[in-house]
Parts: C-alpha cells; sequence; structure tokens
C-alpha cells in the first residue's frame, strides 16, 4: 500500500469537518450558503487551519468541479511580479464553468514581494467579477495596506487543547492506534497548537508500534531540528569552534535549511541547555545582532558562523 | 631532476622554435671583440633566452658566470662578481660569458647604481655579456639600451612545442596522444618551460597520460594561486600584505571570501582569534550583501579590506605550522551538486503541490519526521 501523510489523509473536505476556529467557520459556511464570497485575507500562526479552510470552501462552493476552478499558488515559491502577471492573471480572467465565480488561493502571501503585492491590487479589483482571491499569511503586517483593504481579515488562532484532542483522537481511531493520555498531552505540549505539527509527530511515533507512550513522543520529536541546533550550540559554548561549524555546514548547506529557521531554533532552545542563566542573556543578545545583520543582507552561513565563535568568548 | 633542466638544450641548434634570435646571437657572439656592444634578450617567461646561453656554454666549452634577481645587484657587488672576473681568463673552460639575467628584478632602490656599473662592465670586459628582459620596455633599461645590441625572442612556435614535448614523452617512455600535447602547448602560451613542467607533473608514476589527467592541472594551477594567497594573510602581520595578497589571482573577491571562510579555523586555534577573524567576515559578508543588493560597487574595497587584513591580524602572532587548506565546503556543493539540487527541488515542488504548503514548509515540517521515499 501506497505510504500516506496523514496531514493529506485526514485533511477535511468541507467547512463542516473543520474543528476550530467555530467563529470563522460559521461565517464562511453562511458565505457558502449564498454562493458569494468577498476577497478574504487569512492570517495566523502555521498549522491552525488556513489552508484547510480554503481548501474546504472551494470543495463545498464547486463540488466535484472543484480542481478546475480553484487555482492554489504558493507565494513562498513564486513570489516574483512575473508570477502575478502571468499565472493568476491568465487563470482569473477566464470565465468560470458551471459558477458565477472562481477562487484563486495565495497561500503564503506574505512571502510575496512588494511589486508583486503592488501588482495584485488591479487584478484583484479587474476580475473580481469572475474571480475571488483568498490570501493566507503568517503575519498581516506583511501584506501591504492597499491589499488588506480589499480582503476581509479573517484571524486564525492556535488550536486549544480539546481542539486538538478531538482531531487526534478522529485520526487514532481511525487508524487503530493505542495512544495513553501522557502521550497525547505531550503531543499537544509540542505542537504548540499546530495541527499539521501535532499530526505529523502522530504518525511519525506511530511508525515505531502500534502502542504510544509519551516517551516515544518526545524521542520522536527530538528527530527533528531542536536536537542539531542544541548540540551545535553546546559544541560552540564548551569551545569546539570546528565541530559547531560542521553542524552548521550540515545544516544549512545538506539539509538545506534556512538561516532564519536555524536562528530562530537557536533562540528557542537557549533555555534548554545546561549554562549558567547569566550566559544565556548574553547569547540572546548575540543572537538578536546576528539575526539583524541577517536581515540586513547577509549571508547566513557566515553570520552564524560568526555568531558561533563569539559564543565560545562568553564568560 | 626536473624535466625543464634534463631535457634543456645540449647545443644551440637544439634551441626550439627561436631560429630568427639564434642566428641573430651566433652573428652576434661570433663578432664580439672586446669593446663592442653586449647582448640583450627580450622576451616573454620559458621562451629560451636563458637556455640558449646554458646550450652555448656547453657547445663551446664556456664558463657561464651569472648573475640574477636572487643575488643583490647593487654597483658594488656587481663590480666584486663580475668586475674581478672579467679581466682573468678561466682556468678550466675555453672561455667564460657572463649571463646578467632578468634586468627587470633590478630593484631601484636595494640595488642603487645597478645600471651604472653594468655599463661600465660592457665598456671594459674581455668576456662577451648578455642580458634577459622580459620587457624590451622597462625603464630600468633606458641607460643600458644604447649599450646593447637587441635581439627579440618571440613565443616559442606551437608546433616547435608539440615536437619538443612528443621526443620527451618518447625519451620518458610516456604513452601520451598527441591531442593532449597540443593542449599542453596551447595552454602554455607559448611558454615552453612551463609546458615542460606541466607534463612532468601529469603521469604521476603511471605511464600514460590520459586526458582525465588535464583536469587535474587545471585545478592544480589555479588552486596554487589561492592557497598562496591563503598563506600570505593566514600568515602574515602586515595589512597591506594580507591586502595585495589577492590582487594576483583569478579568482573574484566573492570566491577568496568564502577560501578564507573555511579556513579560517584551520589555521587559528585560539577562540579568541577566530571569533575576531570571524566577527571580520561577518562585516565584510554585510558590505558584500549590500554590494550586490544595491550594487554600490564603490564599497568593495571595504569588504576586501575586511575579510583580508581584518582577518590576518584577528591573530597575537603567526602559527608556525604547517596549515593544510581545504577546498570551501560552500562552492563544492554548490558546483558539485547543481543536478542534484536541482532534481530535490523540483521534487519538492511536487510535493508542495500535494501536502498543499510550499517547499521551504516540506524542509522544516516533513522533512524531519519523514524521508523523501515515504512523502513521494
Amino acid at each position: 500500500m501506497e505510504y500516506q501523510i496523514w496531514t493529506e489523509k485526514y485533511r477535511p473536505h468541507s467547512l463542516s469537518e473543520i474543528i476550530n476556529q467555530k467563529h470563522i467557520v460559521e461565517r464562511l459556511k453562511a458565505f457558502v450558503e449564498k454562493k458569494t464570497l468577498p476577497h478574504m485575507l487569512f492570517a495566523g500562526p502555521p498549522g491552525t487551519g488556513k489552508t484547510a479552510s480554503a481548501i474546504a470552501i472551494a470543495k463545498d462552493l464547486f463540488g466535484k468541479s472543484w480542481h478546475a476552478n480553484f487555482q492554489e499558488t504558493n507565494a513562498s515559491d513564486a513570489r516574483g511580479i512575473d508570477v502575478v502577471r502571468t499565472r493568476i492573471k491568465e487563470f482569473a480572467r477566464i470565465k468560470p464553468l458551471n459558477t458565477p465565480f472562481k477562487i484563486v488561493f495565495l497561500d503564503e502571501s506574505d512571502s510575496l514581494t512588494s511589486a508583486a503585492q503592488h501588482a495584485l491590487r488591479r487584478t484583484i479589483e479587474q476580475y473580481s467579477n469572475v474571480c475571488r482571491f483568498i490570501l493566507s499569511c503568517n503575519y498581516s503586517s506583511k501584506i501591504i495596506s492597499p491589499l488588506q483593504s480589499r480582503c476581509v481579515v479573517f484571524r486564525f488562532t492556535n488550536l486549544s487543547k480539546e481542539d486538538v484532542f478531538t482531531y487526534l483522537n478522529r485520526v487514532i481511531k481511525e487508524e487503530k492506534l493505542n495512544v495513553d493520555k501522557p502521550a497525547l498531552e505531550a503531543i499537544y505540549e509540542l505542537s504548540e497548537g499546530d495541527l499539521r505539527k501535532a499530526t505529523n509527530i502522530l504518525q511519525t511515533a506511530s511508525s515505531l508500534g502500534d502502542k504510544i507512550n509519551d516517551n516515544i513522543v518526545y524521542e520522536v520529536a527530538s528527530q527533528a531540528k531542536p536536537k542539531d541546533v542544541i548540540e551545535m550550540m553546546n559544541f560552540a559554548v564548551n569551545g569546539n569552534f570546528k565541530p559547531a561549524r560542521k553542524k552548521l555546514h550540515d545544516m544549512i548547506i545538506k539539509q538545506g535549511l534556512s538561516g532564519q529557521d536555524i536562528i530562530k531554533a537557536c533562540h528557542g532552545q537557549i533555555f534548554e541547555l545546561e549554562i549558567p542563566d547569566e550566559k544565556k542573556i548574553q547569547m540572546i543578545n548575540q543572537i538578536g545582532e546576528y539575526d539583524f545583520r541577517i536581515s540586513e543582507g547577509g549571508d547566513s552561513l557566515i553570520q552564524l558562523e560568526a555568531m558561533l565563535s563569539q559564543f565560545m568568548l562568553n564568560k | 631532476m626536473l624535466w625543464t633542466k634534463k631535457y634543456s638544450p645540449k647545443k644551440v641548434s637544439e634551441v626550439m622554435g627561436q631560429s630568427k634570435s639564434v642566428e641573430q646571437f651566433t652573428l652576434w657572439y661570433q663578432n664580439w671583440k672586446p669593446g663592442k656592444k653586449a647582448a640583450l634578450f627580450a622576451g616573454p617567461p620559458g621562451v629560451g633566452k636563458t637556455c640558449l646561453i646554458e646550450a652555448l656554454a656547453v657547445e663551446k666549452n664556456l664558463e657561464v658566470i651569472e648573475l640574477n634577481a636572487s643575488d643583490y645587484r647593487t654597483s658594488s657587488q656587481i663590480k666584486e662578481v663580475i668586475g674581478q672576473s672579467m679581466k682573468q681568463y678561466s682556468l678550466f673552460k675555453k672561455g667564460k660569458i657572463f649571463l646578467i639575467d632578468e634586468i627587470d628584478g633590478l630593484s631601484g632602490r636595494q640595488d642603487r647604481g645597478g645600471p651604472g656599473e653594468i655599463v661600465k662592465i660592457i665598456q671594459e670586459t674581455k668576456f662577451p655579456i648578455v642580458l634577459t628582459v622580459n620587457d624590451q620596455w622597462n625603464p630600468k633599461l633606458s641607460k643600458l639600451k644604447t649599450h646593447c645590441y637587441l635581439i627579440n625572442f618571440g613565443k616559442v612556435n606551437f608546433w616547435g612545442m608539440v615536437k619538443r614535448l612528443e621526443e620527451i614523452c618518447q625519451k620518458e617512455n610516456i604513452k601520451c596522444s598527441k591531442d593532449i600535447l597540443k593542449q599542453l602547448a596551447k595552454r602554455s602560451e607559448g611558454d615552453l618551460r612551463s609546458a615542460i613542467n606541466d607534463l612532468e607533473t601529469l603521469p604521476k608514476g603511471k605511464k600514460e597520460i590520459v586526458v582525465k589527467d588535464l583536469e587535474s592541472l587545471g585545478n592544480r594551477e589555479r588552486e596554487e594561486n589561492v592557497f598562496d594567497t591563503l598563506k600570505i594573510i593566514f600568515k602574515t602581520k602586515s595589512p597591506i600584505a594580507a591586502r595585495m595578497s589577492i590582487q594576483n589571482v583569478s579568482k573574484p573577491p566573492d570566491e577568496i571570501f568564502w577560501w578564507i571562510e573555511q579556513n579560517i579555523s584551520n589555521e587559528y586555534e585560539k577562540p579568541e582569534e577566530i571569533a575576531k577573524a570571524y566577527e571580520m567576515l561577518s562585516r565584510a559578508d554585510i558590505f558584500r550583501g549590500r554590494i550586490s543588493g544595491r550594487q554600490y560597487w564603490k564599497l568593495l574595497k571595504y569588504m576586501i579590506d575586511l575579510m583580508t587584513a581584518g582577518v590576518a591580524l584577528s591573530k597575537k602572532e603567526m602559527y608556525r605550522k604547517f596549515s593544510r587548506y581545504e577546498y570551501p565546503d560552500r562552492i563544492k556543493y554548490f558546483g558539485m551538486t547543481k543536478f542534484k539540487r536541482a532534481k530535490e527541488k523540483q521534487q519538492l515542488l511536487e510535493l508542495s503541490g500535494r501536502l498543499h504548503c510550499s517547499t521551504k514548509k516540506i524542509r522544516t515540517e516533513f522533512l524531519p519526521y519523514f524521508s523523501m521515499e515515504q512523502l513521494s
């Protein structure tokens, strides 16, 4: 049997399957009933149902022909102005089949360059008779205000513990897993209300056996980035520059992680290190400085190396 | 023995591809009497200027008294070496010839009075004098030129060079196709010495040279340059020397930047020094970002100074050790696996459609948990 990723397998097929964000979902349902839709901006942290809601709307509205009338573009991979001028415009200007309008879903719109966002302004208005736009983003402040003013803004919030449990229990039932209560708590703790992360942790843990306890959950979750980052920082703090540098090279060059992600993880893991608290504060200041330098256009590899070499000096 | 020495011409007639210059020289030599002009050989490196004198010396059993740029050449020192000798006959050989090599290398300050002394010697000597120079328009020659008979040496002719390389291969019992020899000749740009040097490095103990060996040659030559640069930057305490070090490398500053990065921790050992050196690189990098982001090329000088002089001065004192400098990871990865990366990007894009998130998210949210095979 083909290996299926649960985040896709259990993706909601209809708005009524969406378990959280009740106030938003209700309004969305109302739009679907009236067969009308404003341009919308979904803002909120990752894994809170932005993409799921957009797809669910399309399925509810268009039924079987949803694929033909729904275009999903991920702005993080296609972020330039030419995408707006060619791909999006061409889809938007062609009349829809059997429906009053079609939907363009621009995921992670906060990655769109500002030129691209400006190009989008007119497109949204010009084709609004046949096409509605849904933009999603983590930070609405990164969307230029002329675009925000053309959209109804919905703010998605992190899932509550109950919501995460409801969803996980559904998956657990379907997959016939045996997950104890502490394990569920652990998954929620690690996911911080990010349903995608929670699902991924659960699926990985399930690959080790049907019986899942909290130890397994922690073990699985630490396979991910934080372990590498902590190891790297520990090398640096103890004055072993070469292995720290190697770890960093593995992450950036071999695994292709972005410097921003790593520096964020460094900051997030700092209190996991076993060093005096004064040192931690010093390091936070240093991390901030190099984060700034990266935003100033510095190369993340060099800047992170410089940061690690500074860690060695903290007294 | 180096092949350039082993296979240097033993007779004047063996000097390759310079028939006109050789003829001129022979005529000059035959007609030379005390009081006549010295010969001035002008031509690019490796075309046989010095070789010709050595060949003549072997053929006619002459003693060669040589003065080159590695010697001090002030007036008094020239007098000491040549002045005595020019009046005495050789004890063991039939005659003498003076060779003042690499006139371009005469230093204005340290070799003060050198040219004047050479003129004096030319007028007084009982034996012929030959001077060599790369650039006949070199201002250092202004005093000397009127006392010299100029003989121009051109680049070694292409086919002559191929023939010579072929002979060497035969004598060394090495199999090598004519195509390879032609390539060697071509890349040497008329410099026979460098071509022979290259040829010698190719077999590496084998008895056959294949086209693939040529690739290593390209790298070796280029990297040698950048290794020298690294050596200067990491060993010197002089900011000017460090800054100048990158001028003779054919690599752009951007690339040298990564060479320095790779090797800081290979050279420096003290944490403070590593941290300081990286701080310099970090600052240089900010300028690099500003240059590429906004095309402010005038900022390049700050980037270069910080990454060369800044890194050089990050050490308290020079490490008296041999450091093996490495090829930068960064460049290696981006060069070697371009194809692999393109394929991976393609895979990620396909996944991004199916999992409804960006390639970046797949890297951070899925790849830590699932393998690429599981996902696709």
